[in-house]
């Protein structure tokens, strides 16, 4: 039975809260669908795609019904650690729940032309599928657990789904890279979840958003606000392949493009800004907003002068999606609700033309045999719908009016206007930046259009037309592009386009700190008709970029020769460094390590050991005592027999002499049991050293007499370690002896006579109170019988080879 | 004043120093003697920590009695280590056999 646990938001009387069920439905069908994909794939084959993309559909219509609710539901899962099973449900879960699902419909629509006759479609399908379940997880997740779950999840769908053709190298180097950096980056996550979590004292983070002024002020009380600023960033600038982690995104492209339109631009590479938006509210100020804004837009500019050197259409695109998450990154950086305009609105404004561009790119490679930009030119003759919707993408990817990007990106000038008119000084790089991020933004979006424009290379043979399961999909994206780019013109008519304005600045509601909450219910855009600082950075930048382009074959040699002269723009390096760094020691660690020899093993451990020891008495700063009782003559004397008999063992020239002297070691022992009131004791290790001695005896008449001559180095090495063995045993003994810990043994004296009748309390112990342990005793002595039967008596009977 | 038993820790750091050392060599004769010596050193630490002072654990003698359970430990020790020890002449006499060797680089060598 579900139980509630959560408490409702706070404006749980404005709209109704979710229904959990509908949640659970929601997040597990795609899962279950992913689980049933192998049988399905059997029965339909080629058309699996249709039965994704119903799911989808489903899915699709679970997050509109769910779009008027408002608040947390959730199921108890770890009680005493207060993590649940939880799920929270406001605008941005909206708008990302609604990329997941919508954008998966057309991708699976365009999946069934693309994967057509392709090997490995059940798997394809399924861990799609799976994705999408997972994106929507994150998206829904009330509690940081469920979120961190999800989250880790889809890096291991986007590791399926880059490694999809896994029998290329640079598919599994790319899975394997996608893979470690976004799992990696989730690690520090979940670190600054855990310090959120143990700060606020729940995992809730529908309890936090409830109380973001609260939250946030615990979290400052704590003095851990930059802690789990930073923590979490790293795990969202992985996620979203923020500079320097952008390495592995380009790579990533070695997926089948359904997937790079899905995963790697309009969804999971969003769970990095999702998660920034989500933990805005509790998280935004100054310091926020210095490491957002610089991170945001470094990566915008860096992103968009590796695009322009980009040589295919995919490259291309990795890098411009790399870009465009810095804008998002930067426009949730700035504080107050024109920063999360920006982000909210181009999250929406992206997803739609570069998912679009992305399927336009696999429409090429599938149709054209090639995505290499010097094979490629004139197309809109073969591909005219295909080209069509380039256009549109592709203005809008470059912020030309009255294309959608246009208005995202006009509000980030504004936003970085704002941001450097009030802090002054070095902030006014930031819309220098934006400017130049953008000329270049511009120059290689037209660089893209211009693979459908002049001169059709010879060598490009025929091409033809795609089929309209791929060509749908771009064109709906398209067309949503067009219509909310329109949306601008009618604004600046009057007529806006409510239903998009409305949505937005409900996300946007989602995504304010406490200051700010309730500033911008209503959010507007519209084509300016008036001279403002952003219309003038706007019309700068599009003039660049023309200008860029005009002259592009200088442009690029420039921007080569900058990544030439700096290839640390590019960051592979530390990627590679490091993990082959890694590999590298620990292999020759192990091989340090794992020699197969004994005495390796055994050094090791002694060290380590005494390592471990010696750190914990010198953590603790024990005193050691260098004074005690004095001992009686006979023990002293006694004891001196033993260590020197146990030195001559050391110094024993052959192994009989040895034996000698161990037996003198044993007797010694033997008489300090008798001398230390241990008379059972002392019995029992007369009769064993007699017939250990005996036993040596008998075994070293059938052994060489060799003794392996020592070299000098290995004793002295082996000296220290001695050393350092004995030393630690002797302050572990000065230690210990002069504690007085409560003894047990005082029960034993009460209760000997009472419960076992005798008075001999060791014999007592052994045959009654510890009986069992006796048993044990016997046991091995009689294994070890059997093993020793097994090994002498047996082979000479030629029963083991 | 301490209590601490000092003659005592500085033989059982010999002992163990010896022990240690014995266990590094590579004869493997040498090394069940090292063996063998760090397992009497740890009886003698054991007893130790159950105090020497008092009289043996037989009631009925007067007196403070020692502590009679680390005894019964140590000598069910006593009994194992000399189970183990056997075996593990056994197993070099064994080893030689196969090997021909009871160099232990020679035989590890031959190993890998």
């Amino acid at each position: 039975m579900a139980t509630f646990i959560l408490g409702l938001p706070y404006d749980s009387n404005v709209q109704p809260t979710p229904d959990l069920w509908v949640l659970l439905a929601l997040v597990g069908l795609p899962f279950a669908a992913a689980a049933a994909t192998p049988l399905v794939a059997r029965a339909l084959g080629n058309r699996t795609a249709y039965y994704a993309a119903a799911v989808a559909a489903v899915c699709f219509g679970l997050v509109v019904t769910l779009a008027g609710t408002h608040g947390g539901a959730a199921v108890s899962w770890v009680g005493p650690l207060s993590v649940s099973l939880g799920f929270y449900v406001d605008g941005l879960a909206t708008l990302v729940g609604a990329l997941a699902s919508g954008v998966g419909v057309l991708v699976f629509l365009y999946s069934a032309g693309y994967m057509r006759g392709e090997p490995g479609q059940p798997k394809y399908y399924a861990t799609m599928l799976a994705f999408m379940g997972s994106m929507l997880g994150v998206v829904y997740a009330g509690d940081l657990v469920v979120l961190f779950c999800f989250w880790e999840l889809t890096s291991v769908a986007s590791f399926l789904l880059v490694g999809h053709y896994s029998d290329r190298r640079d598919s599994r180097y790319a899975a394997r890279k996608a893979m470690l950096v976004t799992v990696g980056g989730g690690l520090f996550m979940l670190v600054g979840f855990v310090l959120l979590a143990s700060t606020v004292g729940t995992y809730s983070l529908a309890a936090m958003l409830a109380e973001p002024a609260a939250t946030r002020a615990a979290v400052e009380r704590a003095g851990l606000l930059l802690p789990i600023l930073s923590l979490v960033g790293i795990g969202a600038a992985t996620k979203s392949a923020q500079v320097p982690f952008h390495v592995w995104l380009p790579d990533a492209m070695a997926a089948p493009t359904p997937v790079s339109a899905f995963l790697h631009s309009a969804t999971m590479v969003k769970a990095g800004v999702f998660l920034l938006g989500r933990v805005r509210p509790i998280l935004v100020g100054d310091h926020w907003t210095e490491i957002f804004v610089a991170l945001g837009l470094c990566t915008m500019l860096v992103a968009a002068i590796l695009a322009v050197c980009a040589s295919e259409l995919k490259e291309l695109l990795a890098y411009s999606t790399v870009s465009h998450l810095g804008l998002i990154v930067a426009g949730f950086g700035f504080t107050g609700a024109l920063g999360s305009e920006t982000a909210v609105f181009h999250i929406l404004n992206h997803a739609a033309f570069k998912a679009a561009l992305f399927l336009v790119a696999g429409i090429v490679a599938h149709e054209a045999g090639t995505r290499a930009f010097d094979d490629l030119g004139g197309l809109r003759h073969d591909l005219p719908i295909t080209a069509a919707v380039a256009v549109v993408a592709a203005l809008g990817m470059g912020g030309v009016p009255p294309f959608n990007g246009f208005y995202s990106k006009e509000l980030l000038f504004e936003a970085s206007y704002e941001f450097a008119h009030h802090a002054g000084g070095l902030a006014w790089l930031a819309p220098v930046v934006a400017v130049v991020g953008s000329v270049f933004t511009l120059a290689y979006s037209l660089r893209f259009l211009a693979v459908f424009f002049g001169e059709r290379p010879d060598t490009l043979g025929h091409v033809h037309r795609a089929p309209w399961s791929m060509t749908g999909p771009p064109v709906a994206l398209a067309a949503i592009a067009g219509v909310i780019g329109l949306g601008g013109i009618t604004a600046a008519l009057g007529a806006p386009l409510a239903p998009v304005e409305s949505f937005v600045g409900w996300v946007v509601g989602a995504t304010l700190g406490p200051e700010a909450a309730g500033h911008a219910a209503s959010f507007h855009y519209y084509l300016p008709t008036y001279v403002s600082p952003a219309v003038v950075m706007s019309a700068l930048a599009i003039a660049g970029g023309i200008v860029c382009y005009l002259r592009w074959r200088t442009v690029r040699w420039a921007t080569r020769g900058l990544l030439g002269a700096l290839p640390v723009l590019r960051a592979d390096g530390w990627y590679d460094g490091f993990v082959y760094g890694a590999n590298h020691a620990s292999t020759r660690v192990q091989r340090a390590l794992w020699t197969g020899h004994l005495r390796t093993y055994a050094a090791w451990t002694f060290v380590g050991a005494v390592a471990l020891a010696g750190f914990g008495y010198l953590a603790t700063g024990i005193a050691v005592p260098t004074a005690g009782p004095t001992l009686g003559a006979g023990l002293t004397i006694i004891l001196a027999v033993a260590a020197v008999a146990a030195v001559a063992a050391v110094r024993a020239p052959s192994h009989v002499a040895g034996v000698m002297a161990l037996s003198v070691v044993g007797f010694a022992v033997t008489v300090f049991f008798v001398l230390a009131s241990a008379p059972d004791v002392a019995l029992t290790q007369v009769v064993v050293e007699t017939v250990t001695f005996v036993v040596f005896l008998v075994i070293l008449d059938k052994l060489p007499s060799y003794y392996g001559r020592i070299e000098r180095s290995r004793a002295a090495r082996d000296a220290v370690i001695s050393v350092l063995v004995g030393g630690l045993v002797t302050v572990t003994t000065l230690v210990a002896t002069d504690a007085s810990p409560d003894a047990i043994a005082t029960y034993f004296v009460e209760n000997t006579v009472e419960q076992a009748g005798g008075h001999n309390i060791v014999n007592v112990i052994l045959v009654d109170f510890r009986g069992l342990d006796t048993l044990g005793e016997i046991s091995v002595v009689a294994m070890a019988a059997v093993t020793v039967l097994t090994l002498i008596v047996m082979r000479e009977r030629g029963e083991t080879p | 004043m301490s209590d601490a038993e000092v003659v005592l820790a500085l033989a059982l750091g010999v002992l163990f120093t010896a022990g240690t050392f014995l266990v590094l060599r590579r004869d493997l004769v040498r090394v069940v003697f090292g063996v063998l010596v760090l397992s009497q050193a740890t009886n003698v630490y054991l007893v130790t920590m159950g105090g020497i002072g008092g009289v043996a654990p037989i009631l009925g003698h007067g007196g403070t009695i020692t502590d009679p359970l680390v005894q019964a430990l140590v000598l069910t020790a006593v009994v194992i280590g000399f189970a183990t020890t056997a075996l593990l002449l056994v197993l070099v006499y064994r080893t030689y056999q196969e090997h021909g060797s009871i160099d232990l680089d020679d035989i590890q060598g031959a190993v890998r």
